[in-house]
């Protein structure tokens, strides 16, 4: 498998050209502080900053261009690295860099770029602003990329769908000690459950009724138990099994403690078949069956709670997490199937459906993020122990339509509309609050906090 | 009720007097099954409640869940039979309804759970006494229904089901029929036998060798059939054709285990069609369930006055013993058939509607008439069978009924 790399990630809209950055780099590469001199350039542009900063390229031109070998992608690092003894000075390299990511430094004569300081840049921590960040998931990605892949090859979902993403990388962490369980929903009509006599994972997998998994896998779970063998009993189910015809039998599967690992894939409605409504659809969205009319625009009502539902079940482990976070998912999901050894354990991923939301495919990330920095998703986490406790601050918001005007099911919304789910968000925030500012025990300390994910010190629930 | 006991150290045959709800959970216990699922319904409470006792007394040894219903009664039950358990399970009525969807997968996926159905009429209009509407509205779904006529039988025959359910020519959920109310709460002496004999008549284990959900042989279990651009049909129909297949096993199975039964216990039974008096009949009563004995006895008293009378007690009703059923026929010229439920479509009995297509291959008419007596836990007694006898008589000489004889429409 590909390796995947750490980068540095500009976000220009936060950007005010102060130049700490290239100040910050200038003293860590040259000692001085002589921006010209800094590998980090920050200039303005036609709509505003731009960057100068080597991209760290997949398929480098500036590599390709060299007639002396002394540039060359490290493959465990994924830097470019510049080899002085090799280099002529032909300065070939600057020509070949689309992006202005290496230049002469005029006070040696010879080409500069970044090298990301060894993995902890000098620039990023120096921006007052937030607008570089050191994006290190990839170390998460060639962890798990290292893992089995427990998912037959080709599953057939949606362009930009990222419940596939979601299946591989949660079966690859659980294991093949594992049955499976997917009940009806985009995760069986990818293939999960296999076509034509073909199964579609490398674990037992089946396909429970709509409104059974927690039932049938307990079944599972406590013969195995019976028989001394250790197994996760993993269900991977959509929002409508889980909240509307199966919330009975989660109900009491939680209520019994059974030994589970429940993962929904919250995508806000019957995706699978055609995009109808479910209890877990927000307010105003259109789906085919609260379609946009002369009489009504959209759902009328608001979303089931079922993340908090679970909490009033006192489970072992309750959490919610978003694919745009993966680290924090990651987290997640190693306390849940921790969790499922001796008790109920949900975990509820919000996950933005490129096909039914009606937004392009390239941006479902961007959605799920848009979705938690509007606080339109909380991320946060409970156990019975140390109560629930936020992932992330949620005290500075984006105003949700920035989340609700990128997609199509939201674009018929009135201003009303648009206030009324404001409005929910409000509340929605103020009552988890609530709830984690009564939560005094200390967070256990993440498994990636060390590692500078997204989730480091500054987001440190404020409780 | 009950309080008579079973020494786990006995090493004869105990002789209690118990109720059939009591006779079942014993029964189970002896069958040794690694989990029961259980949720409360009347009449078949006081059967999950003697299991649970059973359980925590720690006479078997059984994971017992109480589950929040009986959907995923079942369903805990499908999910630990494809792990490998041996598992049991009762309702009824309303229960055996909301039930229904995992109910029908069961037998397609040739599970082999045993669960008693402690029959009951069915609501509305709202009742919470015995009938045969609950089991008879479910005998077109592949599992196999089996009907006691005592307490004793409900016994015997539950230790059966497990092997007839689990034999590898079957593999498919069986129901033990047991009379809401007459049998659950009625008592009666009954011989136990003794767990090293049932132990030995149980053989080996062996219930997810065709279908299992276990990480030593992943596998995917009922994958999609059809379509999907691939094989078409063919997947679905040999799955189907399957079962129906194991349903027509099941009716030589269920004789050699009656057989092997009475070999080891010495008791035994008809095990699909029980003939009383049939020797010389010209009429026969055709009955179900523990309405029998009051039929029995109406028979004899008839015979004494001269009426060549006999009964036909179906036992097995799913699959329905179509051939055993036309060879117990023999000569009779006319025939009474008794049910303790409605078939709406055909107004008539479901126990008629089924008799009347095996008449076809009897390849001779013969006249039959429906009554329908019973219902929501009315007394059938030997006076009605009277009655039976008496119009059956009448129908033999020409005289037929428009409709259904309703018994106890002006009980």
């Amino acid at each position: 498998m590909g390796r995947a790399y750490n980068t540095i990630a500009f976000d220009a809209a936060k950007c005010d050209g102060c130049g700490d950055c290239m100040r910050a780099c200038a003293r860590a590469k040259t000692g001085g502080e002589d921006v010209a001199r800094s590998r980090i350039q920050i200039a303005a542009g036609s709509t505003g900053f731009e960057l100068a900063l080597c991209r760290q390229c997949g398929d480098p031109r500036c590599v390709a261009v060299c007639p002396a070998g002394a540039l060359a992608k490290d493959g465990q690092s994924g830097i470019i690295g510049w080899d002085a003894g090799k280099c002529v000075d032909c300065l070939l390299c600057t020509l070949g860099c689309a992006y202005a990511g290496i230049a002469l430094d005029e006070a040696t004569g010879r080409v500069a770029k970044c090298d990301t300081c060894e993995g902890s840049p000098a620039c990023v921590p120096a921006c007052p602003h937030g607008a570089l960040k050191h994006h290190t998931t990839a170390r998460i990605y060639n962890e798990v990329g290292d893992w089995e892949d427990l998912f037959a090859p080709g599953l057939a979902g949606c362009q930009g769908c990222n419940t596939e993403l979601l299946m591989r990388h949660t079966l690859r962490r659980v294991g093949p000690d594992t049955v499976l369980a997917t009940p009806p929903g985009c995760v069986p009509g990818m293939g999960s459950v296999g076509y034509n006599g073909m199964a579609g994972t490398k674990v037992p997998v089946f396909h429970p009724l709509l409104t059974n998994t927690a039932a049938m896998l307990a079944g599972v779970k406590r013969q195995f138990n019976r028989a001394g063998r250790k197994v996760t009993a993993l269900a991977i189910a959509g929002d409508g099994g889980a909240s509307d015809a199966g919330f009975q039998s989660l109900s009491g599967a939680a209520e019994r403690g059974e030994q589970i690992l429940f993962m929904v894939v919250d995508n806000e409605g019957y995706m699978n078949t055609g995009m109808q409504r479910s209890s877990a659809t927000p307010y105003g969205a259109w789906t085919s069956t609260t379609p946009v009319g002369r009489e009504s625009k959209g759902k009328t009502q608001d979303a089931k709670n079922l993340p908090l539902l679970m909490v009033n079940h006192r489970c072992a482990y309750v959490a919610t997490a978003s694919t745009a976070y993966m680290d924090d998912l990651y987290d997640k999901l190693d306390r849940a199937i921790v969790a499922a050894e001796t008790g109920f354990a949900y975990l509820h991923v919000y996950s933005p459906c490129t096909t039914g939301w009606r937004f392009p495919t390239d941006q479902n990330m961007e959605v799920a993020r848009k979705a938690v920095e509007t606080n339109f998703v909380m991320l946060w986490e409970y156990t019975p122990e140390q109560g629930l406790h936020l992932s992330r601050s949620v005290d500075d918001p984006l105003p949700v339509t920035d989340y609700l005007k990128v997609m199509g099911r939201f674009r018929h919304l009135s201003p009303e509309q648009v206030q009324h789910i404001q409005a929910k968000v409000e509340e929605n925030r103020a009552f988890v609050q609530q709830i984690s500012q009564q939560s005094q025990a200390p967070r256990e300390p993440s498994r990636f906090a060390g590692h500078g994910g997204d989730y480091g010190k500054g987001d440190a629930p404020r409780s | 009720m009950s309080t008579a006991t079973l020494e786990r150290s006995a090493t004869k045959p105990r002789y209690i007097v118990c109720e059939g709800n009591e006779a079942a959970a014993l029964a189970v216990a002896l069958a040794r099954p690694d989990m029961v699922s259980v949720y409360p319904i009347t009449p078949q409470s006081s059967l999950v409640e003697h299991v649970a006792k059973l359980v925590a007394d720690g006479r078997l040894d059984a994971d017992i869940v109480d589950a929040e219903g009986e959907h995923s009664v079942l369903s805990v039950l499908q999910g630990a039979s494809l792990a490998g358990g041996r598992t049991y399970t009762a309702t009824c009525g309303p229960g055996l309804a909301f039930m229904f969807e995992p109910y029908f997968r069961t037998s397609g996926m040739r599970l082999p759970i045993v669960m008693t159905i402690v029959t009951r009429d069915g609501i509305t209009p709202q009742s919470v006494w015995g009938g045969h509407q609950d089991a008879m509205t479910v005998r077109e779904v592949g599992w196999i229904q089996i009907y006691c006529e005592s307490v004793q039988e409900v016994l015997d025959t539950t230790i059966m089901a497990f092997k007839i359910a689990e034999h590898h020519d079957v593999m498919l959920p069986v129901n033990i029929c047991v009379d809401g109310n007459y049998l659950s709460y009625g008592s009666a002496r009954v011989e136990v036998p003794e767990q090293a004999a049932v132990d030995a008549f149980m053989g080996v284990k062996n219930v997810n060798w065709h279908a299992a959900l276990d990480p030593l042989r992943p596998m995917g279990v009922d994958p999609l059939t059809g379509g999907a651009g691939g094989k078409g049909p063919s997947a679905f129909v040999r799955y189907r054709k399957g079962q129906c297949q194991g349903m027509q096993n099941a009716l030589r199975v269920i004789t050699e285990v009656h057989e092997e039964y009475a070999r080891c216990f010495g008791r035994s039974y008809a095990p699909l069609v029980e003939q009383y008096r049939m020797e010389d009949a010209a009429i026969a009563l055709m009955t179900i369930g523990s309405m029998t004995g009051a039929a029995k006895d109406a028979v004899d008293e008839a015979r004494q006055a001269g009426t060549r009378v006999g009964i036909i007690k179906i036992k097995t009703f799913s699959p329905f013993p179509i051939d055993a059923l036309v060879a117990a026929l023999g000569k009779v010229e006319a025939i009474g058939v008794v049910d303790r439920s409605v078939a709406f479509r055909w107004n008539c009995g479901p126990m008629y509607q089924e008799t009347l297509g095996a008449l076809y291959r009897l390849g001779r008419h013969v006249p039959a008439a429906s009554f329908i007596g019973g219902l929501a836990g009315a007394d059938m007694t030997v006076e009605h069978f009277h009655r039976v006898i008496r119009d059956t008589e009448a129908l033999r000489h020409g005289r037929l009924s428009a409709g259904p004889i309703w018994l106890n429409e002006n009980d």
